[in-house]
């Protein structure tokens, strides 16, 4: 479970503070539902999901993580002049799987299908092989709750139905938070949604209403 | 669910392990040229004081002189820059929370520290079997004079990511004080040879301190400048790693926040 009081985040900008992101923020998500955030560009969705994987911090409020919770997975987490290998290495050790290194690292060069490549710089990847990598990296571990921001499965038509496939009992498995541009993948991972507008947080147990509530803002505004 | 210090454990281990790949491999032979820079500065200087024929400094062999102070000011330089862009190196891994900007800081300092004893232990041997008296009088003293200059470098090192971070202009600023740091230190020239009040000028500078001890630890009979105190090197040893740590503690959003 996880419980947001109060979150307030603004960035500094070239000219002091920017606007309030999200201001007085308050949630409780539970483990077992697959939530997708819905909102504008701009409305905090991908600011929300860094303040709730804890590599960003609010201004003021608190965020409590009641179980094992995945990186803000999709985005980043690779660093470019080392290989594959060695990047999934650091990330099986981080997360203290070093007895197990050479099980998950089995998994990830077999999903990801890099072959040779897995030993060259991510530097020199496709952005293609660098998200099978990150697909491959997310779902090497077991988590509680899984932060997906726009994971996407490139590739041919074949590993991308591999993909959907994993990606979806691992969504059955556990819970999911999720950000994604695209409405129809939102609504085949997740029962509920948060619509964010203005900075505040709407939980709706349906994610057919959470957009609904969007798409009402968009008329009238 | 692990506990904290057990994360961290795993944390240093894998930056550990990545940047010493990083440190041995990155470019073709990288590994050499961490034994071939020191190598080259010692043995430039020791030519040039052998073609002006300075048999000793201070009582000491200065073929022996000039090592001991150039490793010292290395161990100090390396890992005082080493530390200084730590964060900017591992910026993709703080995507995981785990990764504090602390955590690579610290275990880009331990990984210098054993880098540097094996270039120490390579070249002192080698000065060993060339007939050099490479083999330390008073150990211990050696060793914390090392270990002042090695804590100086992690503070600096901290203090300075920091100040580069919040001011940018600092980068400047600071690579342009390390050079007359060299000259300065006493590596290459003897500070005692330099007359008062300019002496206790350059004296101020706690790592000339340290370059003396660690001559003095390996030579019992070798003329240190006077007035040197293993206190100060450790006052601001102590004093820099304290201030750093504070400050990475204030400003750890805004160190990995790009």
């Amino acid at each position: 479970m996880i419980v947001i009081e109060d979150l307030h985040k603004r960035y500094k900008t070239e000219h002091g503070p920017g606007r309030w992101v999200l201001q007085g923020v308050n949630l409780t998500i539970p483990r077992n539902v697959n939530v997708g955030l819905i909102g504008a560009n701009g409305a905090g969705k991908s600011t929300l999901l860094r303040l709730i994987g804890g590599i960003d911090h609010p201004n003021k409020g608190r965020i409590s993580r009641r179980c094992r919770l995945s990186w803000p997975m999709g985005q980043g987490g690779l660093e470019p002049t080392l290989t594959g290998r060695q990047n999934a290495k650091f990330v099986c050790r981080v997360h203290g799987l070093q007895n197990d290194l050479q099980d998950r690292l089995g998994f990830i060069i077999d999903f990801s299908e890099l072959g040779t490549a897995f030993d060259e710089p991510v530097k020199t990847y496709s952005s293609g092989m660098r998200s099978r990598l990150q697909f491959a990296l997310s779902l090497a571990f077991d988590f509680d709750i899984y932060l997906s921001d726009e994971v996407t499965a490139a590739g041919d038509a074949a590993f991308r139905l591999k993909a959907a496939a994993a990606f979806k009992a691992m969504a059955n498995r556990s819970g999911l938070i999720m950000v994604a541009h695209d409405e129809g993948t939102l609504k085949q991972f997740c029962q509920a949604g948060i619509f964010l507008f203005q900075g505040k947080a709407h939980w709706f147990d349906n994610i057919g209403d959470a957009f609904k509530a969007y798409k009402d803002t968009l008329n009238h505004g | 669910m692990r506990n904290p210090l057990s994360v961290s454990f795993s944390v240093w281990r894998a930056i550990f392990l990545r940047e010493s790949l990083d440190r041995l491999f990155d470019m073709r032979a990288a590994w050499f040229w961490l034994l071939a820079e020191p190598v080259l500065h010692i043995g430039f200087m020791a030519i040039i004081y052998g073609v002006i024929r300075v048999r000793a400094i201070g009582n000491m062999d200065t073929a022996l002189w000039i090592t001991l102070g150039m490793l010292a000011f290395f161990l100090f330089r390396r890992t005082a820059n080493q530390v200084t862009h730590a964060v900017g190196s591992n910026r993709p891994y703080f995507t995981y929370r785990q990764v504090k900007p602390f955590d690579p800081a610290i275990s880009r300092a331990v990984l210098e520290a054993f880098l540097m004893t094996i270039v120490s232990t390579i070249i002192l041997i080698t000065a060993a079997l060339l007939g050099h008296n490479a083999i330390p009088g008073d150990a211990l003293l050696a060793l914390q004079a090392v270990l002042g200059l090695w804590l100086f470098g992690v503070g600096y090192g901290l203090v300075a990511s920091v100040l580069m971070e919040l001011v940018p202009e600092t980068e400047h600023v600071l690579k342009i004080t390390m050079m007359p740091l060299y000259l300065a230190s006493g590596v290459i020239w003897p500070l005692a040879s330099i007359p008062y009040p300019y002496r206790d000028v350059l004296m101020f500078n706690p790592i000339a301190h340290g370059l003396e001890f660690v001559r003095l630890g390996f030579s019992p009979y070798y003329h240190t400048v006077p007035g040197l105190s293993m206190a100060y090197l450790y006052e601001w040893a102590l004093a820099s790693v304290f201030l750093g740590l504070m400050l990475y503690r204030r400003f750890a959003v805004q160190l990995v926040m790009r």
